[in-house]
């Protein structure tokens, strides 16, 4: 899948986001994995035992009052997004960055054109675009609102102290 | 009222061509039906019966006569000729070609006019008083805090996705002209002990399907904090509002769920981590908003008017407008006008192209040029010279105008229901005609006194009808169009929520349902009391004995 990080497309990611088959396995693969908080909760120890680095992923049913306790534990954590109209991803990414979260935070799932741009204000540096949701034109959805009122974790300052 | 300064109008402009790119990525087929409907409503665009429907944002409910007479444009160009106002003091338009829907927006832009957030899962328009910053009893002016709302929550990048639509109203003081308790957040302007000037804050009222009043969350918030506590309150709600239900899915629902006082608890420990960040506002911000609101340059010796007493004395009608449809105004010689929209068997909130026009060019000549519109969906002059006032209704009355039914129960508060809206269990229309037909009589109504009656076509409440003193409510039974009433409800200061009489009644029996109904407030009133006043005071007992009385 396509993915942007800072704006960017890259292809030479190194996350792979463990398939729901190979966790109820247990059969991992090598390298740098992203697996659902649940399961990192479970097997903690089995993780942290593992070569390579470990990721979680959360959603909006999550309880992740843990997380922001301690998210620098974390290289980065990605969101789920199930569906366009769920908007928990915006509140959830904005909470992490204001615990101190420094690592990256990824969108996956329904992430689309008309998301980006709010995404990425709210603290968003990785966007996961589904292969056919992606066009170039998704480029254009960082540009097209050149002002704004509100503050956000891209400039925290509203438009009355800019 | 508020001009728009470059950033706003790039926004605006920004917001114009971003639509226009995904309703060409739409009718491409790049952006799937689902998603867009998502984003067209975000932007004001329904698809109803028969074609689409464009609500264009009338924030707070003020125009400027410019901004009216591109509306009345829109209605010629681009509908039929007409445009309807709504409870939230929008207009909708109900004929645009979803194609030709870019280049309205854009004919809008040009007047500082957009459609953001006027539907879908966000911030909607925030409303007001009618009468705000022209009546004696307000402590404040609310409306530049409407406009400070209206900016923090335009193309707020976090609360796009809420779980379901949010609705936020601010009274300016005691006496409640903004329906406050039945929005998601309403907001009180008063005063605390110290003599400050701050808010009252409550929270999870709002109709439709789950009746609601709002609970106070915070007796007093300084000015400062009113946009980080409204962020808090949002937050917690984008996080925790349920999203598996759309029926139960509105703020109501959550505070009801977890309890006022640890929703308040939820919404205070956020708040605590916010407050002093960047999003308090500055005196210089709020200074800058209330600038746009100064009072006019009002005429000192308008006072000294003594024309208006002797046109009273000699022409009985206008002395029954004069009653009816003016209001007193803080500036001595001048007075409130309010324009009704409530014609006879006209479709209530209605207003054809001519109209607006007219009312457009009667706003510059009388009223320093703004117009507002009401909840109630009729509009307001609100500066207008006594002296003039005479004239102002000659003109009015000729173009229908002027009907002397304000607060009476002609001056129905109607949605669209089911001629237009594709929701709609009934229709409304030929019902409100039915009861203008058989109450036309204003001595009549005068004599009523004040009667809010208030007509939705199905649960959506979109008019209201649960805090109409009269609410009728229309339901479908076996593919009839049938009509629950309720009686007791207000929407004032002193909020409540009416009580169904009984068994819905049929289409043709609505009106002489009415005039039962008001046959026993004739019988048991007492002096001048107002019908919701008698309605507490007897209980519905003697109400539904007389509708439902076996017939003989
Ligand atoms: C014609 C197309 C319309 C459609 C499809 C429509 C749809 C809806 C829906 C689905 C709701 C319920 C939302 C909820 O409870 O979460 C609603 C509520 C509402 N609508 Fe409409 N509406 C329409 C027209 C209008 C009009 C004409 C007005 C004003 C006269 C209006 C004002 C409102 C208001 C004030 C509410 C909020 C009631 C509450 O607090 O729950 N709408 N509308
Ligand atoms: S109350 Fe129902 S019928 Fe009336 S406009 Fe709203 S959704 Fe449509």
């Amino acid at each position: 899948m396509p993915l942007l990080i800072n704006r960017e497309l890259v292809d030479n990611d190194s996350w792979q986001l463990v398939d729901a088959e190979a966790l109820e396995s247990n059969t991992l693969p090598a390298g740098d994995i992203i697996v659902p908080l649940a399961y990192y909760q479970a097997h903690e120890a089995a993780l942290n035992a593992r070569e390579g680095q470990v990721a979680i992923q959360v959603s909006g049913d999550d309880e992740i009052d843990g997380v922001l306790e301690n998210p620098n534990q974390f290289p980065l954590i990605a969101i789920f997004i199930p569906a366009l109209r769920d908007g928990r991803c915006f509140s959830i990414a904005r909470l992490l960055k204001r615990a101190g979260f420094k690592g990256q935070i990824r969108a996956v799932g329904d992430v689309s054109h008309d998301r980006l741009d709010f995404l990425t204000r709210c603290g968003f540096d990785a966007l996961d675009i589904p292969a056919d949701r992606f066009s170039d034109e998704v480029f254009n959805a960082f540009s097209e609102f050149s002002v704004r009122y509100q503050g956000a974790e891209d400039d925290s300052r509203p438009v009355y102290r800019q | 009222m508020y001009q728009y300064n470059q950033v706003d109008q790039q926004l605006v402009n920004e917001r114009v061509a971003s639509f226009r790119d995904q309703t060409r990525r739409f009718l491409a087929g790049d952006l799937p039906e689902d998603e867009f409907l998502a984003l067209r409503l975000m932007n004001g665009l329904y698809v109803q019966r028969h074609a689409p429907m464009l609500r264009v944002a009338v924030p707070y409910g003020m125009m400027s006569s410019q901004q009216m007479r591109t509306l009345a444009h829109v209605a010629r160009k681009w509908d039929k000729g007409y445009g309807h106002f709504t409870t939230r003091t929008n207009i909708q338009f109900n004929w645009p070609k979803l194609e030709d829907v870019p280049d309205i927006l854009e004919e809008l832009a040009k007047v500082q006019m957009h459609a953001i957030q006027t539907s879908g899962n966000c911030i909607r328009n925030t409303t007001t008083d009618q009468f705000a910053g022209i009546i004696a009893d307000e402590i404040e002016d609310p409306r530049p805090y409407c406009e400070i709302i209206r900016q923090w929550s335009s193309l707020h990048p976090e609360f796009a996705y809420l779980p379901r639509k949010f609705k936020i109203a601010i009274s300016g003081g005691p006496t409640d002209r903004a329906a406050s308790q039945v929005h998601d957040i309403g907001l009180h302007i008063v005063k605390n002990d110290a003599g400050e000037v701050g808010f009252e804050v409550l929270v999870g009222g709002g109709l439709g399907r789950t009746p609601v009043i709002g609970k106070q969350i915070r007796p007093f918030l300084q000015k400062k904090d009113l946009l980080s506590y409204l962020e808090a309150i949002i937050r917690v709600y984008n996080l925790k509002g349920r999203r598996d239900n759309k029926y139960k899915a509105r703020i109501k629902i959550l505070v009801n769920a977890l309890g006022i006082d640890t929703f308040r608890e939820l919404v205070e420990a956020e708040w605590e981590q916010i407050k002093d960040s960047d999003l308090q506002l500055t005196d210089a911000e709020i200074a800058r908003v209330q600038g746009f609101f100064t009072p006019f340059d009002y005429e000192a010796d308008a006072a000294n008017d003594t024309s208006l007493e002797a046109k009273l004395a000699e022409d009985e009608t206008f002395a029954h407008w004069f009653r009816q449809n003016t209001v007193e105004h803080k500036v001595p010689g001048y007075r409130a006008v309010i324009v009704s929209l409530k014609a006879h068997l006209v479709a209530k909130g209605d207003i054809t192209h001519q109209q607006m026009d007219l009312v457009a060019d009667l706003a510059d000549k009388y009223s320093f040029g703004e117009i507002r519109s009401t909840h109630n969906q009729n509009l307001v002059l609100a500066d207008v010279r006594k002296q003039d006032l005479y004239a102002l209704w000659q003109t009015l009355s000729e173009a229908n105008l002027a009907r002397a039914n304000i607060n009476t129960l002609t001056d129905m508060t109607v949605c669209p229901g089911g001629d237009f809206c594709a929701l709609a269990n009934a229709k409304t229309l030929g019902v409100a005609d039915q009861i203008d037909a058989k109450f036309e009589d204003l001595d009549y109504l005068y004599d009523l006194g004040e009667i809010k009656l208030n007509m939705s076509g199905c649960i959506n409440a979109c008019s209201h009808h649960h805090v109409g003193h009269i609410g009728i409510l229309g339901v479908d039974k076996k593919g009839e169009d049938w009509y629950q009433i309720t009686l007791g409800g207000s929407d004032g200061e002193d909020a409540s929520l009416g009580k169904v009489i009984g068994k819905a009644v049929a289409a043709d029996e609505v009106a002489d349902t009415l005039e039962k109904v008001l046959s026993v407030f004739v019988e048991q009133r007492i002096e001048d009391e107002r019908f919701i006043d008698c309605v507490r005071r007897i209980g519905l007992t003697p109400f539904k004995e007389k509708v439902y009385a076996p017939a003989h």
